[in-house]
């Protein structure tokens, strides 16, 4: 089928489900069936969109529009239609969840809600297709207004405050945003992006475009430094919404950075990427330092959100620096493994958060110390949550892994010819990149532990149930795909590959060979996940059978032993915490986390000055009334009492006024 | 796909050192009663120890879940899995697409996850501190593991860890400084990653009561002992087979396994013995400052790769 | 066409003069049925206009021998903006029937005919001066307009509203020697008022007469020096500052001064850099008076001069070259227009219900009343630029053109940069506003608050509906 027809029947699903949802706000059952509906049909018809342009040739669709400067086109090619893809899938999964999770917020609102997560995923969805500048902004906007107001939906004081600053940000990025598209305009002359390809900006505008768009785009993708709303908006929103925002929302962010660095300006120079790269380290690196720090279940997975962003960005970074220096196997190798993660992330994330807004849906609690031994509670749930985990530590042979491993490589095939830069940072970033990972899993090992494993450590914990079916079918659903995404890797990645070369304008490179996953050169290097897969299971048959075995005369295992506590009798409350799980590593990287604090410092320092500014400006208030409109008014009742003299109140005085004057006249007239 | 010599060389692979594996716990075990002037148990001692404990009752904490049941088969499959994939006997490794580098360090990553987490499962508190310091080591020891190879592989010309051997035997790898500082980087960290005083965090005989091990018994905690003799011989074979290659078989021919086999078996027993000494003459390094260690580690591998950008 | 004009004016001073005779209860409903002529009457002009292919027409009215002293034009720009004057003139004509009532909890009143008579000759002037076509002409609506605004101020008959009322008068009659002074130049060199017979001007009195409209442009529309009367003026009942303050009065002077510049034929630069300095300093100054005010009405008023000098920036922008700055600068007009007037109407909507319009003890205004919390958000949102409301596809206009020829001048690039980042600050006020105000749990002030009457009620809602699809109507006529 034409994939603009899909395309355009889950748009108008999305929206006419929205406003369905709002019209049926009195009816809640209805309404959450509606948009539960309404966003899963929009997701498959968008998902097979998506599919079918990842491979097709680019499709255009062009109106007039109503705005007469900015035709109204919409484009799929590869990178977009593997964005669409993404995004109706997770929406597709997310609706599945939104129908039983829902019913939690029953009464607050859930017309408004349906309402608000239809027009997100749309506006999401025409961001990626949009090809004209103009109404590529106005759907930037609209996603993140649309988002708004369902990071402040359950209006407490931290959700509004959260969302406050989520959306400053937001549209202080598309600001910049603005600014570079209007730079680039001005090459061009239209707002079309199509003309933005065929006259590129050259130079230092250049530079300063990739700049502002950096910033606006970063902004939005959660990367250090302009990361700080993520942690706040992520958890404040519901869980379904949660798991669109980090897992299809801040990757629009670096969807942004490749168009505007590899689309729309041509690829650039060897600086770029380096900035890219090492801003995608630093995030890497920072945010799972942070996120081990937390013991808030959701800020957890929003700062791993952030890690992940940076390990993308790594692979962006490599496919940037490798395409201008003229290395076709890097940039293309770079950019394949960044949009990999990209796919990942968007998996592994949306399970996650589906899987913690599952044990939030039960326990009523987001701090994690409250949980434990929900996984003989909730068994589908603890099960889907380790897979997500799993991934999440790129696990081998899970879908995490092999993004990490062709991001590896190309930051390996890039640290082989390059300038002295780029031959010195990519190792570094390789280095970080493995720091990441080991700091990755003992932060999920953490996660799951505390919540799934040990003793319950509340009343609530204690009483968890299962939750209900769909949503338990929604996280497995997303389970099996990370699984597939990493055993099926070989028929994945050479499409991916042809997305990347496509977007590069590159020509195509080797990444499978049957069941073998090889980075553009079988000489490199080699892996085969199935492989993995299979060896593990097989070989896992060994230590069972040498058990089975023995097993003859023993006796059956009993569960009754309580673990030992050097004699004192065990109590909940002895078993390790989420605090002090990662005590060591707040103590070995200190500093880290002293930048944290010394910019909330900072922070609080500006706000004494701003407030000082503020009783200045009301001081100032009157400045014009006090010194231009009260000395006039003075000067003019001054002269007015001046004047006053000349009346005299005497008639006699008056008549002399009049002599005078007629006296004055006949002396003027007569000369 | 591997062809039939190379898997039958893997399969020959995992079965000798899962059978070697206690044995070279017997041997420290004997080199630290010698250097005790003890007469200690034998070197097979071990392997008695083993059996005994398959024929025990396996005991369960009630607090513990699923994963306290499967990490004793997880763990031991992980590790046959990366001793499928190291270069052990041949030079190149036996299968391909299971040695590279990267995926060897990510499937003890594997290994390490569930270790840590059946830790946690236990319930127990010793047990949760174990596996807490066994991932914060794991953080400590990973980054000079990658970077160290790093350097090997970009001299190499290859991530394969049989690449890089290869290039190491063949004296192809044009930084000799750069390598032979890489190797002793490795080796720190192989010998953190070991588990031997002054290094072993996880256990912490003294207090931890074995770490994550604790509540742990009968088949279950005879598997995953033999799992970790079976990692400290990995974690040495993967040292041996990157960085001192010299000997390995060529080819897949009886004798030049056979040869290989032997020099293999004196180079393990030359490290262990290296490591023994070292072992029993420290004390352990105190956990707050294992950070000064590493960055020991840190300093070597980026000493080798600021050799490697200089090309000298 | 001309007569359809004529009858958009005179119609409303007909009412007027009825209601002076008429009964006070009676006010009312005349005041409302010919704001609703005058609407009938410019729509239908508006259709005939753009049936007949948008030519533009013009008619002496007075004339002094072959001196035209007032005559009245029909063009795009004009039928546009007197749509929307007459438009929410009668919309407020509406609103005003439900405000002034004894269940005004802040200033419970009867709605005398004073009040009525002067709204609708404030509606005919507004067209008068929207249609006219001679400098003298636009002086006697200025001059009407500015009368009506100190009677309409000065209402509630309080000294500082009487203060207040004549602060207006005197500070926009000084700015009206502006006008004066273009008037006496044009005539001196050209013979005649007529605004075309600008662009015959020789290059010296052209920048004389073009600067001296400026200066009545700031003074009617409070900008830097102008402007103290505005935040003051906010002693004048609610639906007198939504649509004085926010929909007519101040847009007379971004009127006039599009109007020189159209009929100008080619403004000198000078004009234009003055314009932009003028323009961004204000935008600057009003943006830092925001911060410390709780009083809506004052705060809506800064904004009012803010969202005039981003006018006031495309229209200077526009001297320079860009056409496309000068359509976005009259779109912003009509948008500004409608979106403004919704969110003064919901600071009455709020003194009516809740007796206050203090923003600090206003708090979970959705919860009591979802009208008024989504018409506040959707203002706040239309006002700072926020697609899909009205206010962003015009400011993108502005900004583009100011780009556009930026590159050319580089200087001017700072200027329009110091714009984008005022405009990020505006929006970052009013959204901690919006978060203050609207979410959440009612304050004890909004708890205890009075149902909305359904006259108030309608004209929010069409004003929403307009703050979604005012830019669309804008573009789509201006081509």
């Amino acid at each position: 089928m034409n994939p603009f027809a899909l395309l355009l029947t889950s748009l108008a699903i999305s929206v006419v489900g929205a406003f369905a949802s709002l019209l049926a706000a009195r009816h809640e059952a209805t309404a959450i069936r509606l948009a539960g509906l309404a966003g899963g049909l929009a997701g498959a018809a968008g998902l097979a969109a998506g599919l079918a342009a990842l491979t097709g040739p680019v499709a255009v669709l062009d109106v007039v529009g109503p705005m007469p400067f900015a035709r109204f086109v919409l484009r799929l090619d590869p990178l977009s239609g593997l964005m669409v893809a993404v995004i109706s899938g997770l929406a597709l999964v997310a609706s599945l969840y939104s129908l039983a999770y829902v019913r939690e917020y029953a009464g607050r609102g859930v017309g408004p809600m349906g309402f608000f997560m239809n027009l997100f995923i749309a506006s999401m969805i025409l961001v990626v297709v949009a090809d004209n500048a103009f109404w590529f902004l106005v759907f930037f906007e609209m996603m993140s207004l649309a988002s708004y107001f369902l990071v402040i939906f359950d209006q407490d004081d931290e959700a509004v405050s959260a969302g406050f600053l989520y959306f400053l940000v937001a549209h202080a990025g598309s600001v910049a945003i603005m600014a570079a598209f209007y730079l680039m305009a001005d090459a061009a002359g239209s707002f079309d992006f199509a003309a933005f390809r065929a006259h590129p900006l050259q130079g230092t505008a250049a530079s300063v475009a990739f700049l502002l768009g950096l910033v606006g785009f970063g902004a939005k993708a959660g990367m250090i430094p302009l990361h700080i709303w993520l942690p706040r908006a992520h958890p404040a929103a519901p869980s379904h919404a949660s798991a669109l925002m980090s897992g299809v929302m801040i990757k629009i962010g670096v969807f942004g950075i490749v168009k505007v660095a590899i689309d729309l300006l041509g690829g650039g120079v060897v600086w770029w990427g380096l900035l890219v790269l090492a801003l995608g380290a630093i995030s890497s690196v920072l945010g799972v330092v942070y996120a081990l720090a937390e013991h808030d279940i959701k800020k957890l997975l929003a700062y791993h959100s952030v890690e992940n962003v940076g390990i993308i960005l790594l692979g962006v970074g490599t496919g940037m620096i490798g395409l201008a220096s003229g290395q076709p196997l890097v940039a293309v190798l770079g950019l394949m493994a960044g949009l990999y993660h990209l796919v990942n992330h968007a998996v592994f994330k949306g399970l996650l958060f589906l899987g913690a807004g599952s044990v939030i849906y039960r326990m009523h609690t987001k701090d994690m110390e409250e949980m434990g031994g929900l996984a003989k509670t909730m068994p589908w749930t603890s099960l889907s949550f380790l897979v997500g985990a799993l991934a999440i530590s790129a696990i081998p042979p899970l879908n995490g892994f092999v993004s990490e491993w062709y991001t590896y490589q190309a930051l390996f095939a890039a640290a082989f010819d390059g300038t002295f830069l780029v031959r010195f940072s990519t190792p570094i970033a390789a280095t970080l990149l493995a720091l990441t990972g080991a700091l990755a899993v003992m932060c999920f090992v953490k996660a799951y532990g505390v919540i799934f494993s040990g003793a319950p450590r509340s009343h609530h914990a204690a009483e968890a149930r299962e939750v209900p079916a769909t949503m338990v079918a929604a996280m497995l659903l997303l389970a099996a795909a990370c699984v597939a995404l990493g055993l099926a890797a070989p028929l994945v990645a050479p499409v991916l590959g042809s997305v990347a070369a496509a977007t590069l304008h590159l020509p195509a490179v080797t990444f499978a060979d049957g069941a073998i996953l090889l980075p553009g050169d079988a000489g490199r290097a080699v892996l085969s996940t199935p492989l993995i897969a299979l060896l593990l299971l097989g070989l896992a048959a060994l230590p069972m059978l040498l058990a089975a075995v023995f097993a003859v005369g023993r006796r059956i295992p009993r569960t009754t032993a309580a673990p030992w506590a050097c004699g004192y009798l065990p109590d909940g409350h002895m078993t390790v915490s989420a605090g002090s799980f990662a005590q060591p590593i707040r103590m070995f990287f200190a500093p880290l986390y002293a930048i944290r604090r010394s910019a909330d410092g900072a922070a609080a320092d500006l706000g004494h000055g701003f407030d000082g500014f503020v009783c200045r400006a009301r001081r100032s208030e009157s400045l014009f009334d006090r010194s231009l409109v009260a000395p006039v008014e003075d000067a003019v009742a001054r002269f007015g009492r001046r004047s006053q003299i000349i009346q005299g109140g005497d008639f006699r005085i008056y008549c002399l006024y009049i002599v005078a004057a007629l006296v004055a006249l006949l002396l003027v007239t007569l000369r | 796909m591997p062809s039939f010599a190379q898997l039958l060389v893997a399969v020959v692979q995992v079965l000798v050192l899962v059978a070697a594996a206690p044995l070279v716990s017997g041997f420290m075990r004997v080199l630290r009663a010698k250097m005790h002037t003890r007469h200690g148990p034998g070197p097979l001692q071990d392997y008695r120890d083993l059996f005994k404990l398959m024929k025990r009752q396996d005991l369960r904490p009630p607090a513990s879940g699923f994963v306290f049941k499967i990490m004793p088969i997880v763990m031991p499959a992980a590790l046959m899995v990366v001793a499928m994939g190291t270069p052990i006997l041949t030079r190149a490794t036996p299968i391909p697409a299971i040695g590279d580098l990267i995926t060897t360090i990510y499937l003890f990553a594997l290994a390490r996850f569930f270790f840590a987490l059946s830790g946690i499962d236990s319930g127990s508190s010793f047990a949760g501190v174990g596996a807490s310091r066994e991932l914060t080591l794991g953080v400590l020891v990973e980054p000079v593991m990658l970077l160290s190879l790093f350097v090997a592989a970009l001299l190499a010309g290859s991530t394969n860890l049989g690449e890089i051997g290869a290039a190491v035997a063949d004296g192809r790898m044009h930084s000799a400084a750069a390598t032979l500082l890489a190797g002793c980087a490795f080796a720190f960290a192989c010998y953190v990653e070991l588990g031997k005083l002054p290094y072993d965090m996880a256990e912490a005989e003294q207090e931890l009561q074995e770490g994550p091990l604790t509540e742990y018994s009968g088949p279950s905690l005879a598997l995953i002992k033999w799992s970790m003799s079976l990692k400290q011989l990995l974690v040495v074979a993967w040292f041996i087979g990157v960085f001192l290659p010299f000997g390995n078989a060529a080819d897949t021919s009886l004798p030049a396994l056979a040869l290989a086999f032997v020099v293999f078996v004196v180079k393990v027993v030359a490290i262990f013995f290296a490591v023994g000494i070292v072992e029993n003459s420290v004390a352990r390094a105190r956990f707050r400052l294992t950070p000064r260690h590493s960055w020991l580690g840190v300093g070597v591998a980026s000493l080798a790769f600021v050799f490697y950008l200089a090309g000298l | 066409m001309i007569d359809l004009a004529l009858a958009t004016i005179l119609l409303p001073v007909l009412g007027a003069v009825l209601i002076a005779l008429a009964p006070q209860p009676a006010a009312k409903s005349i005041c409302r049925f010919f704001a609703g002529l005058a609407l009938l009457s410019v729509l239908y002009l508006a259709y005939g206009f753009a049936a007949g292919g948008k030519v533009a027409t013009e008619r002496a009215f007075i004339t002094l021998g072959d001196v035209e002293i007032v005559g009245f034009a029909v063009d795009t720009v004009s039928v546009l903006v007197a749509v929307a004057v007459v438009a929410i003139g009668f919309l407020v004509a509406i609103y005003s029937g439900g405000y002034f009532d004894v269940g005004n909890r802040e200033h419970a009143d009867i709605g005398r005919r004073r009040f009525w008579a002067f709204l609708l000759v404030f509606i005919g002037a507004m067209a008068g001066l929207v249609f006219t076509s001679t400098l003298v002409g636009q002086l006697v609506f200025f001059e009407i307009t500015g009368a009506c605004s100190w009677a309409l101020i000065g209402y509630y008959e309080k000294p500082k509203a009487l203060a207040s009322a004549l602060k207006a008068l005197i500070i926009t009659h000084i700015a009206s020697i502006g006008l004066y002074v273009a008037a006496s130049v044009l005539f001196l060199d050209t013979g005649t008022f007529s605004l075309s017979a600008i662009a015959q001007l020789p290059t010296g009195a052209k920048t004389v007469v073009m600067l001296a409209i400026l200066v009545a442009a700031w003074g009617k529309s409070a900008q830097l020096p102008f402007h103290m009367w505005l935040p003051d003026a906010m002693e004048a009942p609610t639906p007198v500052s939504a649509y004085l303050h926010a929909a007519s009065m101040v847009k007379v002077g971004v009127y006039i001064f599009a109007r020189a510049l159209m009929s100008s034929g080619g403004t000198p630069e000078i004009v234009g850099w003055v314009g932009t300095i003028m323009a961004v300093v204000t935008l600057v100054y009003g943006f830092v008076m925001y911060l410390p005010q709780a009083d809506l009405k004052r705060l809506l008023a800064y904004s009012t001069i803010t969202q005039l000098a981003y006018i006031f920036l495309g229209l200077s922008l526009s001297v320079f070259g860009s056409d496309l700055a000068f359509k976005g600068a009259i779109a912003h007009i009509f948008n500004h227009a409608f979106a403004k007037t919704l969110f003064f109407l919901i600071a009455g909507s709020l003194s009516y219900t809740a007796g206050t319009r203090m923003l600090p003890v206003l708090r979970g205004i959705l919860a009591k009343s979802p009208v008024i919390g989504i018409g506040f958000t959707v203002a706040a949102l239309a006002i700072t630029g926020v697609p899909p409301f009205s206010g962003f596809f015009s400011k993108f206009a502005i900004f583009a053109g100011g780009f556009r020829v930026a590159d050319a001048h580089p200087a001017l690039m700072i200027l329009v940069v110091v714009a984008l980042l005022e405009s990020v600050g505006s929006f970052a006020w009013f959204l901690k506003w919006v978060g203050w105000s609207v979410p959440g749990k009612p304050s004890e002030t909004m708890a205890a608050a009075a149902p909305l009457p359904a006259s108030m009620r309608l004209v929010l809602i069409v004003l929403i509906v307009m703050a979604v699809c005012s830019s669309f109507v804008a573009t789509a006529w201006l081509g």
